[in-house]
């Protein structure tokens, strides 16, 4: 498999570079030479952008708290959860109880969605992310 | 005048596929992005295999891969594990359109991993290599093998060496392994003549008159041996060091490495082998926290001194072979062109 | 930015100011370098003798949270000797008048004696500026992050402005954008005021407009910012939080009151890769899949909205943001039913103008295109303000010396400033993983001039205790020139040594920015118990 060109996350400058994949595993970061921003070149920590992808502390489970512990659950139940609750909140408070945190990690798509399900779903313009920290 | 082989251009991919069918090939292949990187061709007819651009990467990180697993390991308790060396997996492959600065370079890796006591990864994935070498004639605008004496045309170290003859190849054998891959296949090759001979010496005579960075090594060397570099030559190139490893990571000779454990599972997990960079203050910084290299004043000095010094000493040649490619990349325009002429220029410039 | 990141390498001066550039914008200070090495000057107004301070022609060490004293100086001087660009302020510009009654009004003496910078040195850098044809301001958090942030930021614009050095290639005034879609998070209206494209929520046409393409109904009201959510206290308005990918246990001032807030919420959902601190307080963790293995765009400090490409499979049991809020909709009773990251772009470039002409098969086969970028055909803006202001003219906005919030007194007689170094990432939650920047730097140091430490006893690499008037943490003491007397310096990405629980919670009124850069501390030696 050829390597996968993407943008670095690490960041606001937005290096070029590739990723390269070997048995579905990332074994490494390299930058791309055309590419305007990166021109040939990594800071250490693209080049080490790798590196975080496949760590064994990876959350690879839904988790809810019962009983005051956070325990795994399926897809299914912790989103349903998450819908119930959310709309629960949203009867018993109007727009005013409920806020989200979008990131300035995510793409521009799943900002984009998650200010359009904030506005249009949630109801309440309740929603920043840490732009200035 | 010794004879060698011709293949046209028109049956390269031709001669490729015949190959392809027992082995791997790895050459300079132009993306659809628009950069060259030694990559697997997957797809003959399709893939764009770019003999005019450097690869941006050099074939070490195939043989010397940044990442590599070099043993897996299980445990049940705490104090009871077991590793396991993982199965060799290096497919049979062809590394084609290799540079003399790469190729030198293979040749360097080669007295590092396997002179004395042999690297096992290293040796499994370079058993199972073939070189097919591609001497340069005309020479990148960072390029300055022939201060390094590793190009641009190269004598040995190849098992099969093409040269650009406008429409055809004139192909040298080097290893009888090479000369296997020509019997195998006579049907693409015409013997050569005089006249491809006086092409092939007309064109290193270009290449060599084409370099376009006057780098003057043999004065650095010189005041290297004697001890004679200024001090505020380090310390200008180490303050401007940003630290970013790329210099050693786009090398062809670099091979520090570091070795790591990284857990998969509470009771699993893997030993790495990863490149690492005599740049890094963690790479000389000792246990209980005291560096004995000091990165404002000596970052790049032990970089520099490997390449240049030591292995002068001990294999007889410098470990850096030319190929450019740390030259213009560095985040603090520190790198090891401007080292040599600034250090046997003995004046500062820039700020 | 206004500019592009390769501009910079062009230009003759280069002023660097609350900006830590060789740390956390490596790529910015390369270009800086590669300047310097054709010869252009380089001007670092820094509290600290950071990398790139060490090697500037010119550093200024003013005291921290003297920006605007200090600029306003430059700015006299260059009223005095006559460097103002007459004609760039009479075209251009207005309220030029306001400045100059402000800095006829100023007094020098004053200024050396707020900011310490002497007086010769801050000619040198206004000459310096004001005299050259391609100047760049290049700024960042340390701007920001005061009580006067916007105040900071429109005196930089003053000095661009009454300069003439704005609107033009190589030349102009270039915030940093710290995190990696920064840029593009408030691009998309993940802020509590605008819609994508900084569309007022509070306009009834915008707000029309995007109702006809949500078929819902909108409300017009401005939403809470970041520090509102995580500042509200146990009963706070907010009874239930989401958050996507962001760490406020770690990342947002005086934590105990951020952990009082999540705590007392009534549910909090985290989505994210690892078991962060904010995680752990939630009543829902959804496992997210990580940048390689997903598609969509990131948009950079100069406005390039570039592919994220997928490179492998979410990791098994981990979903990509989208899928979780398509399915959180859907249950909802909302359903947005997109095949593709692409099918989302489609509707961003439909709403956002400035993202009119961005479409994935257009990025997928360039560089990525610079907003504003309005149709397919349009080949994006490499630097705003060409000819003209976006808003017109360039209004002047003169400010005045605020003081920080905080006084230091005979109990918190520092002033500690916090940032980030160059091997981690925010909280860490990813670059703490990787195995060799870990080694590199995998803790948290407190920067302490040698005659502070000495005053103290407190040796290299010590560990000490470190105090506000909110709470107290014990981190690695490094002894370095780099921090002037009386001044501390350390990250937030380490969670054993969460500084946000020292740090103010004061913020800019205007751009509700938290005072990072100051407040007021104490050291003191580890005492051992009996």
């Amino acid at each position: 498999m050829p390597d996968i060109l993407t943008t670095c996350v690490y960041c606001g400058c937005g290096c070029g570079l590739y990723l390269h994949e070997e048995n579905g595993r990332i074994t490494g970061s390299t930058p791309s030479r055309e590419h305007p921003i990166s021109r040939g070149n990594l800071c250490v920590k693209g080049w080490h952008l790798h590196e975080f992808i496949h760590s064994a502390e990876r959350l690879t489970q839904p988790l809810i708290r019962k009983n005051g512990v956070l325990t795994p659950s399926s897809w299914d139940e912790a989103l349903d959860l998450t819908a119930t609750e959310l709309l629960r909140i949203k009867e018993n408070t109007g727009d005013q109880g409920l806020g989200v945190m979008a990131s300035a990690k995510c793409t521009n798509e799943e900002n984009y969605l998650l200010q359009k399900f904030t506005r249009a779903v949630l109801k309440t313009n309740n929603i920043d992310h840490c732009a200035r920290l | 005048m010794e004879r060698f082989n011709l293949l046209k251009k028109d049956h390269l991919i031709g001669f490729l596929r015949k190959l392809a069918k027992e082995y791997r090939i790895i050459a300079p292949v132009k993306n659809r992005h628009g950069d060259t990187l030694f990559t697997p061709v997957t797809d003959l007819d399709n893939d764009e295999i770019d003999l005019t651009n450097q690869p941006q990467n050099s074939i070490k990180s195939f043989l010397f891969p940044q990442t590599e697993v070099i043993a897996t390991y299980q445990s049940s308790t705490p104090d009871d594990y077991t590793f396991t060396e993982p199965e060799p997996s290096f497919p049979p492959t062809i590394f084609f359109g290799v540079r003399p600065c790469d190729l030198s370079a293979i040749l360097y890796m080669d007295v590092i991993f396997l002179k004395g006591k042999k690297d096992p990864f290293f040796l499994d994935k370079r058993r199972n290599s073939l070189l097919i070498g591609l001497n340069c004639t005309a020479p990148f605008a960072n390029c300055f093998c022939n201060a390094t004496n590793s190009g641009p045309f190269l004598e040995f170290g190849f098992d099969l060496q093409f040269t650009d003859l406008g429409d055809r190849f004139m192909v040298e054998t080097g290893r009888s392994s090479g000369e296997r891959l020509i019997e195998d296949r006579p049907q693409f090759f015409t013997p050569s003549t005089e006249k491809d001979s006086q092409a092939r010496y007309q064109s290193f005579l270009e290449a060599r008159g084409g370099f376009h960075r006057p780098v003057h090594l043999d004065q650095t060397l010189k005041k290297l041996a004697k001890g004679e570099v200024d001090e505020s030559v380090w310390s200008f190139l180490s303050e401007r060091c940003q630290d970013c490893g790329g210099c050693a990571y786009v090398c062809p000779t670099c091979t520090c490495f570091t070795i790591s454990d990284q857990p998969l599972s509470p009771t699993n997990g893997e030993r790495l082998r990863s490149w690492d960079a005599c740049t890094f203050s963690g790479f000389t910084r000792m246990a209980g926290g005291h560096n004995p290299v000091h990165r404002a004043t000596g970052a790049i000095r032990q970089r520099f001194l490997h390449k240049l010094l030591y292995d002068v000493k001990q294999h007889g040649r410098t470990s850096c072979v030319g190929c450019g490619r740390c030259v213009g990349i560095c985040f603090g325009g520190t790198d090891i062109v401007r080292f040599i002429n600034m250090s046997c220029q003995g004046e500062l410039y820039g700020t | 930015m206004t500019n592009s990141i390769n501009e910079i390498e062009n230009a003759e001066v280069i002023l660097v100011t609350g900006s830590n550039t060789t740390e956390a914008h490596p790529q910015v200070a390369r270009r800086m370098f590669d300047a310097v090495d054709r010869g252009a000057k380089l001007i670092v107004i820094d509290p600290r003798r950071t990398p790139l301070a060490a090697m500037a022609h010119l550093h200024l060490p003013l005291h921290p949270g003297t920006d605007i004293p200090l600029l306003n100086g430059m700015m006299r001087i260059i009223l005095d000797e006559n460097l103002i660009d007459d004609l760039f302020i009479e075209m251009r510009t207005e309220n030029y008048h306001a400045l100059r009654d402000l800095l006829f009004r100023l007094d020098l003496d004053e200024v050396v004696r707020i900011t310490g910078v002497p007086l010769d040195t801050i000619s040198q850098a206004a000459r310096l500026y004001a005299r050259t044809q391609k100047a760049v301001i290049c700024y960042c958090l340390g701007i920001t992050q005061h009580i006067c942030g916007t105040e900071n930021v429109q005196t930089l614009a003053n000095l661009a402005m009454m300069t003439g050095h704005v609107e033009k290639e190589d030349t102009g005034v270039d915030p940093l954008r710290g995190q990696n879609n920064v840029q593009g998070a408030c691009d998309m209206g993940s802020l509590p005021n605008v819609f994508p494209s900084y569309q007022p929520v509070s306009n009834e046409d915008y707000r029309e407009k995007f109702e006809k393409a949500w078929q819902t109904s909108l409300s017009g009201t401005p939403g809470l910012t970041l520090l509102d959510m995580t500042h509200g206290g146990a009963d706070g308005a907010i009874r239930g939080l989401f958050i996507m990918g962001e760490n406020p246990m770690l990342s947002d001032p005086v934590l105990s009151k951020v952990k009082e807030t999540l705590t007392g919420l009534d549910f909090l959902v985290v989505v994210d890769l690892f078991m962060t601190d904010t995680a752990k307080l939630a009543h829902v963790v959804l496992p997210a899949a990580s940048f390689a293995e997903k598609t969509g765009t990131f948009t950079n400090s100069e406005r390039r909205v570039q592919m994220v490409r997928r490179a492998i499979p979410p990791i098994p049991g981990c979903k990509t943001d989208l899928e979780i809020i398509m399915n959180l909709s859907r249950r909802m009773g909302y359903p947005m039913e997109y095949d593709s990251p692409a099918e989302v772009m489609e509707e961003i470039a439909l709403l956002t103008p400035i993202y009119g002409g961005m479409h994935h098969d257009r990025l997928e086969n360039s560089w990525g295109l610079q907003w504003p970028c309005w149709d397919r055909q349009h080949p994006g803006t490499p630097f705003l303000h060409k000819y003209f202001f976006t808003r017109g003219r360039g209004h002047f906005v003169p400010a005045s010396h605020q003081s920080p919030s905080e006084p230091m007194d005979a109990t918190y007689p520092f002033q500690l400033m916090t940032g980030r170094i160059y091997h981690q990432y925010h909280t860490g939650t990813m670059s703490r993983k990787g195995t060799l920047l870990n080694r590199e730097n995998g803790e948290a140091l407190l920067q302490i001039h040698p005659d502070d430490a000495g005053r103290d006893n407190i040796r290299h690499g010590e560990m000490i205790i470190l105090a506000s008037r909110r709470g107290e943490i014990r981190v690695k003491a490094e002894v370095s020139d780099q921090v002037a007397p009386g001044t501390l310096y350390t990250t937030f990405h380490f969670s054993e040594a969460p500084i946000n629980l020292l740090t103010t919670g004061a913020r800019d009124p205007k751009a509700n920015c938290p005072e990072y850069k100051i407040c007021a501390a104490r050291v003191e030696k580890i005492r051992q118990g009996p």
